[in-house]
């Protein structure tokens, strides 16, 4: 059928997963890829050799002039997302980092630490599993995971779909868990009222100008896994130097979700905002 | 990676906009900071125009300021 481009291929679906009741929904299927595609047999060739050529339907076939954001349909979601929890005054964060930095684990030491100062709903985006929403749900806080499928990131549709699901209490915290990746995410807006970086003591202090989008557009940057600060030879100063290098006016905050040391700090800005 | 989602976005958006009508060429505009590599975009067009009525429809990039991700025009094809 569709063996070249792939597109029937389950990898391109994307899902989403309650893990309390293990109900599935599919968000969008592997066919998506080509919307309307047509995949009964019809003569059409391609021209692509043909492109150096003055082309036939030439100069003068209708210009339609646009001007329109590639972008500009996520973004319309993401303002009506962000529209919705400030209506409620629930405060939405997008947290993002690469695979490994420790994100899960900051999460279940964050629903642990704050108790019932204020509800906190999880959504969880991976590629693949429902590991992580489980980890977060056993640690005590409503999660819904998101299966991108062959995706890199989340965008604003499934997050507007997941609170539709978790439908959250005014005044809570909704923490969205990005897929580990600090390249993609920065790109899509989720109707977040912050992004959080998170990066670990385990990365090298030059991440943040390796990666220098993701770090720009967060707010806040958590600096993880500082109890292992010292045997891997992690240089703090210089990495908040960088962080600053590209992002001069983010808000650094040095942590152990492991150990719970300094998360006081990561919580003042969940209860403050 | 991301560049096959948002040549989709663009197929899209250009589709909403010329219906069923057979496109020939679509120009973009990038910046540097928009994070976009053109290579792979290129990439990924044939592959998400395949079987639509963008068939064959070339790709022009005009470079652009910061983070801009436009898609400036697109051409019809003639009508017989």
């Amino acid at each position: 059928m569709c063996g070249t481009c792939g597109c029937s291929d389950p990898a391109n679906e994307v899902k989403m997963v309650d893990p309390e009741t293990g109900q599935e929904t599919l968000l969008r299927n592997g066919s998506l890829l080509h919307e309307e595609h047509d995949h009964h047999g019809h003569d059409h060739h391609h021209s692509h050799e043909g492109d150096d050529k003055p082309h036939v339907h030439g100069p003068n076939g209708e210009i339609i002039s646009l001007e329109q954001a590639v972008l500009s349909k996520n973004d319309q979601i993401a303002e009506r997302n962000r529209g919705w929890f400030e209506g409620r005054g629930v405060l939405a964060l997008n947290l993002v980092s690469s695979p490994g930095a420790g994100k899960t684990t900051l999460l279940e030491r964050t629903i642990k630490e704050i108790g019932d100062q204020r509800p906190v709903y999880v959504i969880e985006g991976d590629q693949m599993t429902s590991n992580d929403a489980e980890r977060v749900r056993a640690a005590g806080a409503k999660a819904i995971q998101i299966n991108t499928g062959a995706g890199c990131h989340l965008e604003a549709d499934m997050i507007s779909d997941a609170v539709n699901q978790l439908n959250p209490v005014s005044g809570s915290i909704v923490l969205i868990e990005n897929v580990g990746n600090l390249v993609c995410p920065s790109m899509f807006d989720l109707g977040e009222k912050k992004k959080v970086a998170v990066i670990s003591t385990t990365e090298g202090e030059d991440k943040p100008l390796k990666y220098p989008h993701m770090f720009r557009a967060s707010e806040v940057v958590l600096i993880n896994k500082m109890d292992i600060a010292e045997v891997v030879e992690f240089d703090e100063a210089e990495c908040r130097r960088n962080i600053a290098k590209v992002n001069p006016k983010a808000e650094v905050i040095s942590v152990s979700a492991k150990t719970g040391s300094n998360i006081e700090k990561w919580l003042e800005v969940l209860t403050i905002n | 990676m991301h560049e096959l989602g948002l040549s989709r976005n663009i197929v899209s958006i250009v589709r909403e906009n010329a219906g069923d009508k057979a496109v020939t060429r679509v120009k973009l505009a990038i910046g540097p900071l928009a994070c976009v590599e053109t290579k792979a975009l290129e990439f990924c067009w044939e592959i998400v125009t395949q079987d639509s009525p963008l068939d064959g429809a070339k790709l022009g990039i005009v470079e652009a300021e910061a983070d801009t991700f436009l898609i400036k025009e697109f051409e019809l094809r003639e009508l017989a």
